[in-house]
């Protein structure tokens, strides 16, 4: 498979089938990232597309030497996330734990049985509900960490912050999902 | 090493990582065996750990990477191959696409009428190029020469008609003497046209023949 530093370079050069493949390579892990942090799949659509119009215009900055692709893709999103959570924020849909629970959709995810296929969409969506009443700065440290599979170092470029308060947060971001979880009545297996 | 629940707490992430120091993983374990309530922490927070990421990621909608790529890059990027040669296709029932169609075939026709071959009669001199721009020139002069005699008959056609229009309407039935023009209350520019009404129809037959003659 084509480096994607070599892909980036295609694009920059106006190759119109390596932008497409950079899109096809990289959708699934976008809009995960945004339907995990907003919880919901018609933001996380708009969100993703937001995203890649943004990387489109943008991607003559990538410095390959600063971090791999995927970082600075998910850096982008995450900045993109945050200014989403704002503006709802302001308009008081996600920041209060008093909040009704957010709808959770059940999503389909590839699975071998339908029983386990069940199990997971319905440990998916406890997760999910769990995720949404985190503070926005532990919920993406958890997904980053545990749903995108990033290590620290590739987090603390994502968020711009010092390692140890990435570690922090996610250490934070574990046990209070644990707890929310545990109140819920959820026991992963 | 002492060790104690405040530090389970902050070690928890690097101890599920596996990166916490040999000593301190062996504090941390064996203050959890006497500790329920860490060991409570330990398995619960692992469990979810273990479970997070073993969730497999959620498919994204079908339409997102068209709908990006058509963003960035136009319409017919997004698509697979079969749907742009049905793109391509549906360009057919455009109204269009039947326009275009219709002129070059009327093009095509006007062409072949005048310099074209007798489709009915074709030679091998036919295809000969001398022969085929000698007939396309023949064509051109007598397609010329029938425009121009269709005008001229036109003009001569109009021009009986002006003359026609010009002269005063015949009287279908005989009217009564009226030796006063006045009291039928016509107009007296009419009036004064009034002597030649009678032969109106003569002269339009010598208009006639004199245009037919020349």
């Amino acid at each position: 498979m084509e480096p994607d530093a070599q892909l980036v370079e295609r694009c920059l050069r106006g190759d119109g089938p390596a932008w497409e493949e950079l899109v096809r390579r990289h959708a699934r892990r976008v809009y995960n990232l945004c339907y995990r942090f907003t919880g919901n799949s018609a933001a996380a659509e708009d969100l993703s597309q937001e995203v890649f119009l943004r990387v489109y215009r943008t991607l003559g900055s990538y410095q390959p030497a600063q971090g791999a692709f995927p970082t600075w893709l998910a850096r982008l999103s995450r900045n993109l996330l945050i200014d989403h959570y704002r503006r709802m924020r302001r308009d008081r849909l996600t920041d209060s734990l008093d909040d009704a629970m957010p709808h959770v959709e059940a999503r389909h995810s590839p699975t071998p049985s339908p029983e386990a296929h069940t199990q997971a969409v319905e440990l998916s969506e406890q997760l999910q509900q769990g995720l949404a009443r985190l503070s926005p700065e532990l919920r993406e440290a958890v997904i980053l960490r545990d749903l995108q599979g990033l290590e620290y170092n590739e987090i603390q470029l994502v968020l711009q912050i010092p390692e140890g308060t990435v570690k922090s947060r996610i250490n934070r971001g574990r046990i209070e999902l644990a707890r929310v979880l545990g109140e819920m009545g959820v026991r992963p297996a | 090493m002492d060790w104690n629940c405040t530090l389970t707490e902050e070690a928890l992430s690097d101890f599920l990582d596996g990166a916490l120091a040999a000593e301190e993983r062996a504090a941390l374990a064996s203050h959890a065996a006497q500790c329920e309530k860490c060991a409570q922490m330990v398995e619960q927070v692992g469990a979810m750990v273990r479970g997070l990421q073993s969730l497999a990621p959620v498919e994204e909608p079908p339409h997102l990477t068209a709908n990006i790529l058509r963003a960035t890059l136009g319409a017919p990027y997004g698509q697979s191959v079969f749907q742009r040669w049905l793109g391509w296709l549906g360009e057919i029932g455009q109204t269009r696409f039947a326009m275009g169609v219709a002129t070059v075939a009327a093009s095509l026709a006007i062409v072949l009428h005048v310099a074209g071959p007798n489709l009915r009669h074709v030679k091998a001199a036919d295809l000969a190029p001398a022969n085929v721009v000698r007939r396309a020139d023949r064509g051109v002069h007598l397609s010329y020469a029938r425009a121009a005699r269709f005008v001229s008959d036109l003009r001569v056609v109009y021009e009986i008609q002006s003359r026609f229009a010009s002269q005063p309407q015949p009287q279908r039935s005989p009217a009564p003497q009226q030796p006063s023009t006045p009291a039928t209350g016509e107009p007296p520019g009419k009036s004064s046209t009034e002597p030649d009404s009678g032969g109106g129809g003569t002269r339009g037959g010598e208009l006639a023949a004199q245009f037919i003659g020349w």
